[in-house]
């Protein structure tokens, strides 16, 4: 199997789809405790300004933490995870994780991350440091 | 400080949810569920609020297990237009300590909210 420490500066990291469902997003509300009617309520959401029900956006964040948990394995962490939401999902968008390398060290991967939606729209950008264990 | 245990059922729970096996890890963003804590004295403008920014660093992986500290606050809050009119933002950072007082990790939320003005 490829090890991470064979990653070369952009290289892509293997992609994550995700399709988040109504029944997800209550879920995650009730793990959490975020209730915000925003992404349990259409009406409210709409009376917000938003045209519907939005999915929690730190939902989409562990989309793409999972595509890198899933990437690493047991050979490092994540020791710095930092994104931007760019776009609203919403439940049943479909929604395509991926990254790349974007610098890399003895101990250390810089990748990038971006979430996009079918429509090609950037939903999320991001950037994480991955420690390689030693 | 806020005590934070890292509860087995609580990481299960959060990984069934983001939709993922539990595997005794601790998801990077677990610690991201601190974000709706309130603030006592501290009232944010809810309704319509939207998360823009969220950044999370690690000094030490967290286990299952562990026993932390936590402290959060209100590290800015600013206005700015753009094309979607005038918008609050509000930086929350939340730190976390083992109990040694060694940092553990660091986050900050940027949240987004309508400038109340913008309405009348």
């Amino acid at each position: 199997m490829k090890s991470l420490l064979d990653y070369q500066v952009s290289e892509p990291l293997p992609i994550r789809e995700w399709v988040p469902s109504d029944l997800q997003v209550r879920q995650y509300a009730e793990a959490t405790g975020d209730f915000n009617p925003i992404h349990l309520d259409d009406d409210y959401a709409r009376q917000a300004g938003l045209e519907g029900a939005i999915v929690h956006g730190m939902l989409t964040m562990a989309q793409i933490g999972t595509m890198l948990t899933d990437w690493i394995g047991e050979e490092g962490t994540i020791s710095k995870f930092n994104v931007r939401f760019e776009q609203i999902v919403r439940p049943n968008d479909k929604i395509t994780c991926s990254g790349s390398i974007k610098a890399r060290s003895k101990n250390t991967l810089v990748c990038i991350l971006e979430a996009s939606n079918d429509k090609k729209e950037r939903v999320l950008s991001g950037l994480a440091y991955v420690t390689l264990k030693s | 400080m806020l005590p934070l245990k890292i509860k087995l059922e609580d990481v299960r729970r959060f990984a069934e949810a983001i939709g993922i096996r539990f595997n005794d890890r601790v998801p990077a963003t677990f610690v991201g569920t601190l974000v709706q804590a309130n603030i006592p004295g501290v009232e944010l403008p809810a309704p319509g609020m939207i998360h823009g920014e969220q950044n999370i660093t690690y000094y030490r992986p967290l286990c299952v297990g562990d026993s932390l500290n936590y402290k959060k606050c209100v590290k800015d809050v600013y206005e700015r237009s753009g094309k979607l009119g005038k918008r609050m933002f509000v930086v929350l950072e939340t730190t976390g300590y083992d109990l040694a007082g060694e940092l553990v990790f660091a986050s900050s939320s940027v949240l987004i909210a309508p400038s109340k003005e913008e309405g009348e």
